[in-house]
């Protein structure tokens, strides 16, 4: 038996994948890109919409995951088929962007995404996308709107955390803080990433996960990752400024989340300045929403969130 | 296409008979599938129909029942004690009378639909209503959306002008209604926020009906803030707040929010909206919400794989 979701709800034809590189000094970074040129067509006014991957996963491990017979896992092929031009990229160290001697921080995954923007800029033609980031990639996401708003149509942050104050998961992180800091990587493999999911509840993820995340990650060039996020998260909190962050921003949180109280990520949202915006809480989701077992509700709000009419600023 | 199917039903409190108005493509037969029911629960100053299945002359999308029937929703609304078509009464109709209301209405929902368990969406006074429902009868209610809501009132400007007239509202069970009263709501936030007209055509519809519509909402929320219990609601919830409305600050509502148990729940603020999201230039906003809301898939409860 399987979790066979299927969430398209026109066959989009062929889903094309591109891959593209961008440059940030000597690193060479990997992007890669997916879209339905039929789904496109019928939805032109979609954003471009960039994710950006956490701590523990490279980009196609955690976006575009493909478990053959076991229903749709592809956060990118499932939102290229509703009309999306979807976009995500490996940080610096990760996947199969360069491997180098630093710990890719969450101020390095900025860089990192200032450097992809021009690329997909030249591919797509629009100048500012819808951003997703997840977890530490949601701290990337947000940093770098912080910074670069121009760039930034609107924003969905999931597995956020804010100040880390009293966060259950980041208080056990922080007892291994001389481990992270002491190499700049860590091994991930089926039994890191049994432990990423099972850590606040067991059965919201499928058994077979773990070792179909491990071999996509070992596919991609990876197999460790850096430990630059971990540290931020353990000790550098808070990475983002709710109150510099000026586009519509849509915050998504699983029931069973031990990466922050829901106290801190309300804090966060009450902060956020621009009026167009969203607290979606639901049941039935952990720390991974975009791979558990109730990921189409994850989906459902995304694209909710994406699609939602413009706004007209005055009637008459 | 299937067409609009609509029909009127008097519902029974006791000796009061409540009008009941209901929306949906085709009409019912035996043996369908049943179409969720969405319950929708007025505010202070004008009646079930008049606010939810308003026509504007020469402009379209005005009636939210409609645009939830093509949706696919069985739609119904309620006038309340003392408004529109419904039975007047000596009482002012605060919001505790309009939980009976709504429990008399349920039970001719019942009796039509088969089904008890329904998705219920309030405004303003009508959120107080249809959350003060959902506390005493949790068994009937699956979804609440709360629109233009107030929880304590704190610091709430319409508020604070509301109550300055707090004579006005205890000396009579009702309180008279007449054009440039309509046209104040849909300006006191912020003018252009609705298209002209609208305020229009609700003062001609509700006006050809009645005159003057109960004080006890008005004097429930000037006066005895909170009637809703945010713990004891538990469905799932969607909150749902216009940028410019004035009949709560952000803080009183996350407090409400935050203290929902049911951890299904969302917080939504709607740029470009003011205080009658429904009838809102920008209300295809405020519709994509809500029906988001309604339709989240069904939670998997646990992979057991």
């Amino acid at each position: 038996m399987s979790d066979q979701i299927i969430h398209m709800p026109v066959n989009p034809g062929d889903i094309v994948g591109e891959e593209h590189w961008a440059k940030r000094g000597d690193i060479d970074l990997f992007l890669y890109r997916r879209y339905s040129p039929k789904a496109r067509a019928a939805s032109p006014d979609k954003p471009v919409l960039f994710l950006v991957h956490g701590s523990s996963f490279a980009a196609r491990t955690a976006y575009d995951l493909d478990i053959p017979g076991k229903g749709d896992y592809s956060l990118m092929r499932t939102f290229a088929g509703l009309g999306y031009d979807v976009w995500t990229m490996d940080h610096e160290g990760y996947g199969r962007s360069t491997h180098t001697d630093g710990f890719s921080y969450i101020a390095d995954g900025v860089e990192d995404l200032k450097a992809a923007v021009p690329v997909v800029e030249a591919a797509t033609g629009r100048g500012s996308f819808a951003f997703f980031g997840t977890s530490s990639g949601a701290l990337r996401a947000g940093a770098f709107a912080n910074v670069y708003p121009e760039r930034v149509e609107r924003m969905v942050l999931a597995a956020l955390v804010w100040t880390g104050k009293r966060s259950p998961t980041l208080k056990k992180r922080a007892e291994k803080i001389d481990e992270w800091r002491a190499t700049n990587r860590r091994v991930v493999d089926e039994a890191a990433y049994q432990a990423i999911f099972t850590r606040d509840v067991e059965g919201l993820t499928v058994p077979y996960l773990p070792a179909a995340a491990a071999a996509a990650e070992m596919a991609n060039g990876g197999g460790s990752v850096p430990n630059g996020t971990y540290i931020d998260m353990c000790v550098n909190l808070p990475a983002v400024d709710p109150l510099k962050i000026a586009c519509p921003v849509m915050i998504f949180r699983g029931d069973h989340d031990g990466i922050a109280t829901d106290e801190d990520v309300m804090g966060f949202f009450t902060a956020l300045p621009n009026k167009d915006k969203q607290m979606v809480m639901v049941t039935g989701q952990a720390h991974n929403t975009s791979i558990g077992i109730n990921r189409q509700r994850f989906w459902h709000a995304l694209d909710s969130f994406l699609s939602i009419p413009p706004r007209i600023d005055n009637a008459n | 296409m299937t067409d609009m199917w609509s029909q009127e039903y008097w519902a029974h409190k006791g000796d009061v008979k409540l009008y009941m108005f209901r929306k949906r493509l085709g009409a019912p037969s035996a043996g369908e599938t049943p179409k969720p029911i969405l319950f929708l629960v007025h505010g202070s100053s004008f009646s079930g129909p008049t606010g939810f299945d308003l026509h504007v002359p020469g402009k379209t999308d005005y009636s939210l029942m409609e645009k939830f029937a093509e949706y696919g929703y069985d739609v119904w609304t309620l006038d309340h004690e003392g408004y529109g078509k419904s039975d007047s009464t000596e009482g002012n109709s605060p919001i505790a009378e309009g939980v009976h209301d709504l429990k008399a209405g349920l039970e001719i929902v019942m009796r039509e639909t088969g089904q008890s368990n329904l998705a219920y969406y309030g405004s303003s006074s009508g959120a107080l209503r249809a959350a003060a429902f959902a506390e005493q009868y949790p068994d009937h209610v699956s979804n609440l959306v709360l629109d233009a809501f107030v929880w304590t009132g704190k610091d709430a400007p319409t508020l604070i002008e509301r109550a300055k007239k707090m004579d006005i509202w205890t000396a009579s069970n009702m309180r008279k209604v007449d054009k440039p009263f309509f046209l104040s709501i849909f300006t006191r936030d912020l003018p252009g926020t609705s298209e002209d007209g609208v305020a229009d055509a609700i003062a001609d519809t509700e006006l050809a009906i009645c005159n003057a519509v109960p004080t006890g909402t008005y004097v429930d929320m000037c006066a005895n803030l909170p009637v809703c219990d945010p713990t004891k609601v538990q469905c799932s919830v969607l909150i749902i707040r216009g940028e410019h409305d004035g009949v709560a600050p952000e803080e009183d509502l996350l407090n409400y929010f935050t203290l929902l148990p049911n951890r299904n729940k969302q917080f939504a603020i709607i740029a470009g909206q003011a205080h009658v999201s429904h009838l809102g230039v920008n209300r295809a906003r405020f519709w994509h919400v809500m029906r988001q809301f309604l339709e989240m898939p069904p939670r998997i409860e646990s992979s057991g794989l």
